[in-house]
Parts: C-alpha cells; structure tokens; sequence
C-alpha cells in the first residue's frame, strides 16, 4: 500500500490560509493538518495535498505569491494508536 | 562555468532565506512560549505526539466534510495561533480565565470582557505529573489537569489570570486547593440537590462571581453587557444544536469522532469564529444529508463522563467498528449546549436567575437525586435512533460509576441495550474495550 503523503509548508498560517483561500477557489481537494514531525518539529499547520495536482498548486502560489517552505513528501504509515 | 556559479550563488541565497524565514517563525511561538514560563523541553514531547496522534484518528477517515479544515486548523494551531491571540488580549489589558466544568457561566466571563477557556485535559500525557502531587486513585481528568499545571506543559493554563473551580466532586474540590498555590482560583459552590432554594443558592454564586470578575478585569457588568454575554453563548449552543439534529438522520452526515472534536474545540475557540465555522459546516452537512446512503452502521450514543482534548479514544475503537456514535450525553455533547438562557429581563437580577434557571437544568451525576440524566437519554435514544449505549466512566469517577445501576435499570425497562466502560487515558486497555464493544455491536 503507498504511504506517501504529501504536505506544503508556510512561513506562518497566514501564508497557509492565502494558499487555502486557493486551492478552495480552483477546487483543488487538500486537507489542513498539523505539521507533520518527520518534516518540521515547528508545531503550526501544513496543507496536505494530491500528488497529481502539484505542478498546478505550485504555479498558484507562485503566480499569487504565496510564501511556502517548500513541497515535502512522507513515506509513513499513518497508525491509529487505539486500534 | 560562469553561470553555473550564479546560480548555486542565487540557490544558497534563496536556501539561506528559507532557512532564515523558518527559523524566525519556530521561535516566535518559542519566545511566547518561554514567557508564559513553559518548560520547553516537556512541552516538545507534547507538541511531537500530536502530529501523528492526530494523523492516525483523525485524517485516517474517510470522506470527512471539507467545512472540518477549520477544526483541523484550530487544532493544528492549538499551543500557536490561538495562545497568541490570548497574549495578544493580554497585552491590551485583557484576562483570561480557566474554566472545567459546564456549570460556570460564559456569560459572565464574556460580560466581564474577559477570555474564558475551557482547561479540562484529556491526554495522558499529563497524568504523570498529577500523580506526583495527586494520590493515583483519582480520575484521569484531575490528574492530567493538575499536571498540565504543576509541569509547566499546557499554554493555557500559563495563559490564565485566574481558575474558575467548582464543587462537582470531592476530587477536583481538594484539587483547587493546591491549584491555588500556583494560580489564584476562584471556587463555585454548586449545590448537590435541585431544591427550590439550591437554585437560589446557584443564583447568589454567580452573583459573587460577576464582583470577582469585575474585581480581575475591573470592567464594571451592566444589564447590557449580560444580556450581550447571554446572547454570545446562546448563539454558540443554537449553532451546537444546529450540528446535533444533522446527527439524527440516517446516516449521520458526519462521524461522531468529528463532532467530539468541534464541541472540544468549542470550549476555548473565539465564540464568534466558531459560531461562523460551525454553521459554515452545516450548510454542507444539509447537502450531505440530501446524498446520504445508510450503510447499516449501528447508532450508538454515549453517555457518562466527558472527553477532554484530546481524549478520542472510545469514539476511535467504536467507529474503527461498523458502528457510528450519533450523540453524546455528556459534558462535552448535549450537556454543554442544551437550553438556552432566556434572553429577557429588566435588572442584573433578572438575567442571573435566568442564568441558574439554565445551569440548573444540567443534569449532572453530582446532584442527587438526578433522574432527569435518565429522562434525557431515553428522549435522545429515541430521537437520535440510537441502537445502543454506552455509559462511559471515567475511572474513579464516583458520582457516575454509581449512578450506572440506576441507567441500566431503566434503559433495560425500555429495551435499550447498554454497557458501561469504564477506561482512562492509556492505550493499554484499547484493545479489551474493542473486543467488548464488538461482542455488544454483534448482541443488539
């Protein structure tokens, strides 16, 4: 099974709410969560999004100037710890 | 040659900003943080759990309402955005106050002008500090929010000018007593009966809270600013409600995992904010009910003790289940927003015995007798649809471990299946309550 999930990074929640307010006008599905510790131990929020959509959220926040630390992948199985 | 250069040149300036940038914004929080006297280092600990911990109950459902990236947020957010928006009020002038238990009015917190949040802890991640100064035997719920405290480990506790206690069990009465070495608390002497003149005696507590409130903030409470306060706080049970009666269609259009989130969240959110989301969310909900399949999921409602951020444990092994929980008789469910306060009245007197008419309706297991508790699970096992439940108990939770004899009788008078569970915070005993949640999803 793939594991991978991929997450985009702000410099604060401003810059994620811009990339939000995006992604929800060009339908693009994601998911806000909370930074995931394997790529940053900063606690705050991060956008996890589709693979396939990428190039095109990456072209938005530049197109729109949207302040990102970066693209990251994790390859992790998500466990629930009561089950 | 050259060009190549230039550009590792522009890379390690752009990699140095980001760099920079990140740097910047992790210590932000940190320098916040370390003023509000946090131990770091603990705190770490906390702050790696959550991630994953939430990754692992949260984001591993399926099909989740969009309207929940708020919550997601909120929780993603919660030692940040929030503790700064805190500190931020404080800078201007502004209290905060700590509150644990649906009995202290929010109306008079926010008549007062003041933030009130909502300190009850749920992780058993704090457990081991509040055994160091509490005996063992004590609820979950007391030990992890004494060792939020005594460690240093929870933001809004260090937020807090002042604790709001209450006397709703003889655990957390003594408990306020050593929580006041650390932080002024301010204790609420609820009755423990529902006597014409207990109600009176409730009345003239939130009277002598409204002067210690004036007293902390120095903002005198009028007529208006209660009546304002009143209106805040209906308009947040209206929006709760709103998001419960969703619940009672089949399927429900959103996990019980979910909405135990929201009404956590609830209890320290700005209250306007929330309101706005939370409607937000019902809008979608309406048109999820439209396209709603029955999947043949069993309707469980809980009732018992309250979960506490982040306690998700039992709404996690039972919707793990082919089961969903569609109600919680708690209070952090229908306890905290059912009835509202009536909005009308002449004097200050008039508003406070509206306010103790309203609390006083809360059917609490430290009141006794408290049959109105079994009259109001009958009515929401009926109106949710529910198929069984679950009375959830807190271990060493005295009042409610007591009062299951009497739930059960009376749900088996009315052939609704029921099981208590009684559990704590630890992962230990998981996968026992699974095993007995699935042999009672299989019975009814």
């Amino acid at each position: 099974m793939d594991n991978k999930r991929y997450y985009i990074l702000f410099p604060s929640h401003t810059e994620g709410m811009k990339m939000e307010k995006l992604l929800k006008e060009n339908k693009l599905k994601y998911t806000i969560v909370p930074t995931p510790r394997e790529i940053s131990s900063c606690c705050g929020i991060s956008i996890m999004y589709s693979k396939k959509d990428e190039e095109k959220i990456k072209v938005l926040a530049q197109n729109c100037n949207v302040k990102t630390l970066g693209f990251h992948c994790v390859d992790k199985k998500i466990v629930n710890p009561y089950l | 040659m050259e060009k190549v250069r230039c550009d590792i040149i522009k890379l390690i300036a752009i990699l140095s900003r980001i760099k920079e940038e990140y740097v910047i914004i992790m210590a932000d929080y940190k320098k916040l943080w370390t003023k509000l006297g946090i131990d770091l280092e603990k705190h770490d600990k906390l702050c790696a759990v959550l991630p994953e911990l939430y990754g692992g109950v949260y984001l591993t459902q399926k099909n989740r309402p969009e309207g929940m990236n708020y919550f997601n947020f909120v929780v993603a957010e919660v030692h940040g955005l929030r503790i700064q928006e805190l500190d931020d009020y404080k800078a201007q002038g502004g209290k905060v106050v700590g509150t644990f238990c649906v009995f202290v009015p929010d109306e008079v917190i926010l008549a007062a002008k003041a933030i009130g949040v909502g300190l009850c802890s749920g992780s058993q991640f704090w457990v081991e500090d509040g055994e160091k100064v509490l005996p063992r035997n004590i609820c979950p719920l007391i030990k992890a929010l004494m060792g939020a405290k005594v460690g240093g480990t929870c933001p809004y506790f260090q937020s807090c000018d002042m604790l709001i206690g209450e006397t709703t069990c003889d655990g957390k009465k003594k408990a306020w007593e050593i929580l006041n070495d650390y932080v002024p608390v301010h204790v609420m002497e609820l009755p423990q009966m529902k006597r014409e003149k207990n109600c009176e005696a409730w009345a003239e507590e939130i009277k002598e809270f409204m002067s210690k409130m004036e007293e902390l903030t120095g903002n005198k409470i009028t007529v208006e600013s209660l009546r304002q306060g009143i209106k805040t706080a209906n308009a947040k049970r209206k929006a709760l409600k709103r998001l419960y009666n969703l619940r009672k269609y089949k399927p429900s259009p959103i996990s019980g995992l979910d909405v135990l989130l929201i009404s956590q969240i609830a209890f320290y959110d700005d209250p306007d904010r929330f309101v706005e989301k939370l409607n937000e969310l019902c809008d979608e909900l309406d048109e999820r009910v439209k396209k709603g399949v029955d999947e043949g999921k069993k309707r469980i409602m809980i009732t018992g003790t309250p979960m506490a951020l982040p306690n998700w444990k039992l709404h996690s092994i039972i919707e793990g289940l082919n089961a969903q929980v569609v109600v919680e008789e708690t209070c952090t469910g229908t306890r905290y927003f059912e009835n509202e306060v009536c909005e009308d009245g002449e004097t200050i007197d008039d508003l406070v015995k509206n306010l103790a008419d309203r609390y006083m309706k809360i059917n609490c297991a430290c009141f006794t007798p408290n049959t109105g508790r079994i009259d109001d699970i009958i009515k929401y096992a009926d109106e949710y649809h529910v198929d069984g439940v679950i009375d959830f108990n807190l271990s060493f939770c005295h009042t409610y471990a007591v009062e299951h004899k009497y739930v059960e009788k009376s749900l088996k008078e009315k052939n609704i299946p029921v099981i208590q569970i009684e559990t704590d915070y630890s992962t230990e005993d998981s996968g026992q309550i699974k095993t007995r949640v699935e042999a009672f999803l299989e019975m009814i």
